[in-house]
């Protein structure tokens, strides 16, 4: 943060210009085409740092309808990434970080698109990846900077935050109405399985 | 708190002629001991959304390939993974439709508040239970539009063997037989047919003031169709009446050729193989003119996958997985069944080949009666298992394997066994800490314990 980076715009334009391939289907199991494993160490090597092969492993996947979403944010991240402006300012660790541990909080609630096609998803995505390295938008104040971020990031945790309130509440309703109809009586079928 | 609804939230709208209609069920001097109350739950104003399913079912082409180009499937795909939580962890839609995870019933039994959308009113859901091949018990979560829905495609089935159904006021349109020492049984009326009589009956002796009402209790309602597992139309065999319904529906296990054979020869009308599903209703009807079970729901996708998840070749055998259906209380995205078939097309239209599904099983008591496998399940109903199955061995002594975590008190459940077959039967209890994937729930090395088989 005690470093002017490149402008924002630089990083949000980026994303919404993400390549087909980053969109891809992330490969867990036999199914999708993105190794993403690969794409991490591509881009370890493009930060100067060397890839672990535990740290590595953990972005192959096995359980398609879990990880596909967050895994399909790593590609979109790595992406990021790659802007010459971060490249060789985020620690190898901080990189695992990011791509790993960040991107499953994130794509927990929104669909990793989102990050792509949302304005206010990019300003997030694109405020984190300068956070990490150290810099701030160009053009901004440390203090707004800060402010912004702020704003940007809480406002969505905290409309996360509601939203799984929320969910949690219906699905404590869905199995209490389900539970509240007597057993067995339900509703006529002409014939029963 | 369970809810106890009386006859207003059962029967909404119900006519005096209804009315009649439910008294002669009750109350005819051959009645069987109703131990039940269940009803349509339509209100009036939902009859003619019922009646305009049909009218659409009834003729529309089906063509279950899994094609995002289908332009119904692109929008079912597309509301799924916006409105059910469980989809929308998969974030955006995929460019393939294979490249969506699967989902099995496991799934389904671990939380099915996740599949359920978020835009679904709660006031109306109903629910049914159901065991199945595997073991692991299951909620199903529905509604009395999609109950009322089953009839579009037995119509459909029931179309093909040349049958137009005809029953209206007055008539008994549909008797459900079953044979089961516990069974849920009750009397009612379907109201987009003019309130014809419904009658779901269990043909075991217990409920019966006096067993020699079964046969003309059956003559005096004169059921145009009847339903049943091929465990009770096997024990309907055993009963002597003259009424000839015009269709029988077989469903929930595997209907063996002899018995089919020995229904159509005592009773003169077509016996028809539904393969259904508590999770997606009527699925295919059997055609012995194609060999095969042909598909009856026009918006509902078909895969057949390989053990890995990976659509096998055209033509191969695998496991069927669905996508789509009419319950839009639990919509299912690349939903593996359990069940084995081929896709094909026969004479230009596409069928399950090859369907091999729950075959059922007799179990012999200690004391040499025979007993439903149902009578398995309702017998293990109270306890918490996740997932079980029931081998009897040549020598008639049993093996029972629980698998996966459990908080049930195996004593109690060997009791209940034991309560069920007889205290001197043979038992023995083992348990298994992984769940078993490809369970089948009963087994019997007994030869008199398929039911017609050739």
């Amino acid at each position: 943060m005690n470093q002017e980076g490149p402008p924002l715009e630089q990083l949000t334009r980026r994303l919404l210009e993400t390549p087909a391939p980053f969109l891809g289907e992330p490969r867990i199991g036999k199914q999708g085409n993105v190794h993403v494993p690969a794409l991490v160490a591509d881009l370890l090597a493009a930060f100067g740092a060397s890839a672990d092969i535990d740290a590595l492993k953990r972005f192959e996947g096995s359980d398609r309808a879990k990880e596909r979403n967050p895994r399909m944010l790593t590609q979109i991240l790595c992406w990021l990434l790659m802007d010459p402006a971060l490249r060789g300012k985020i620690t190898a660790n901080e990189l695992i970080r990011l791509l790993f541990e960040e991107t499953n909080a994130l794509a927990e609630k929104v669909a990793a698109k989102d990050f792509v096609d949302s304005d206010e998803r990019r300003e997030e995505l694109s405020r984190m990846a300068l956070r990490s390295a150290g810099l701030r938008p160009a053009g901004e104040s440390k203090n707004v900077s800060e402010d912004r971020w702020l704003a940007v990031s809480s406002r969505e945790r905290t409309r996360l935050a509601a939203a799984s309130r929320a969910a949690e509440e219906r699905a404590r309703a869905i199995r209490e109405a389900l539970e509240r109809k007597a057993a067995e009586e339900s509703a006529d079928k002409w014939s029963r399985e | 708190m369970i809810d106890q609804p009386d006859d207003a939230q059962r029967f909404p709208g119900l006519t005096p002629a209804g009315e009649q209609m439910l008294r002669f069920l009750r109350e005819h001097p051959h009645a069987p001991l109703y131990r039940n109350a269940s009803g349509h739950r339509l209100l009036p104003e939902e009859l003619p959304q019922v009646r305009a399913f049909a009218d659409a079912v009834r003729d529309a082409g089906i063509d279950p390939r899994a094609d995002l180009g289908q332009s119904w499937l692109r929008d079912y795909v597309a509301v799924a993974m916006r409105q059910v939580p469980h989809y929308r962890r998969y974030g955006s839609a995929p460019e393939q439709f294979t490249d969506l995870p699967t989902i099995c019933r496991g799934d389904l039994a671990r939380d099915v508040a996740a599949f359920v959308p978020d835009d679904m009113p709660l006031e109306r859901l109903i629910n049914f239970r159901t065991t199945g091949l595997t073991g692991q018990p299951l909620l199903i979560a529905s509604h009395p539009l999609v109950a009322a829905r089953y009839l579009a495609f037995h119509e459909r089935a029931l179309r093909r063997f040349g049958i137009e159904l005809t029953s209206g006021p007055g008539d008994v349109g549909v008797m459900l037989v079953g044979w089961q020492q516990r069974c849920f049984t009750y009397a009612s009326v379907t109201p987009q047919r003019g309130e014809c009589g419904l009658a779901k009956i269990n043909l075991h002796e217990d409920d019966w003031r006096d067993v020699a009402d079964r046969g003309p209790y059956i003559d005096a309602l004169k059921p145009e169709v009847m339903t049943g597992d091929p465990l009770s139309l096997a024990a309907l065999l055993a009963i002597e009446f003259a009424h000839r319904p015009r269709a029988i529906l077989s469903t929930s296990m595997t209907l063996l050729p002899g018995l089919r054979t020995a229904l159509e020869a005592r009773f003169d009308c077509p016996v028809l193989d539904v393969y259904s599903l508590n999770e997606a209703g009527p699925i295919a009807v059997y055609d012995p003119a194609l060999d095969a079970h042909v598909l009856l729901q026009p918006q509902m996708a078909i895969e057949i996958l390989d053990a890995e998840g990976e659509p096998v070749a055209p033509g191969e055998r695998g496991e069927i997985t669905l996508t789509g259906g009419f319950n839009f209380c639990l919509p299912l995205l690349r939903y593996r069944t359990g069940d084995h078939a081929a896709l094909e097309l026969r004479g230009g239209e596409w069928v399950l080949a090859g369907l091999s599904g729950r075959a059922p099983v007799r179990f012999r008591t200690h004391s040499g009666e025979w007993i439903n496998n149902i009578d398995v399940t309702h017998a293990l109903k109270p306890f918490a298992l996740p997932q079980y199955a029931l081998l009897q061995a040549v020598d008639g002594s049993l093996k029972f394997d629980v698998h996966g975590y459990h908080g049930a008190d195996l004593g109690e459940v060997g009791a209940a066994l034991q309560d069920l077959f007889g205290a001197g039967a043979a038992l023995t209890i083992a348990t298994h800490r992984e769940p078993c994937d490809k369970l089948v729930q009963y087994r019997s090395e007994l030869a008199e314990a398929a039911v017609g088989g050739d």
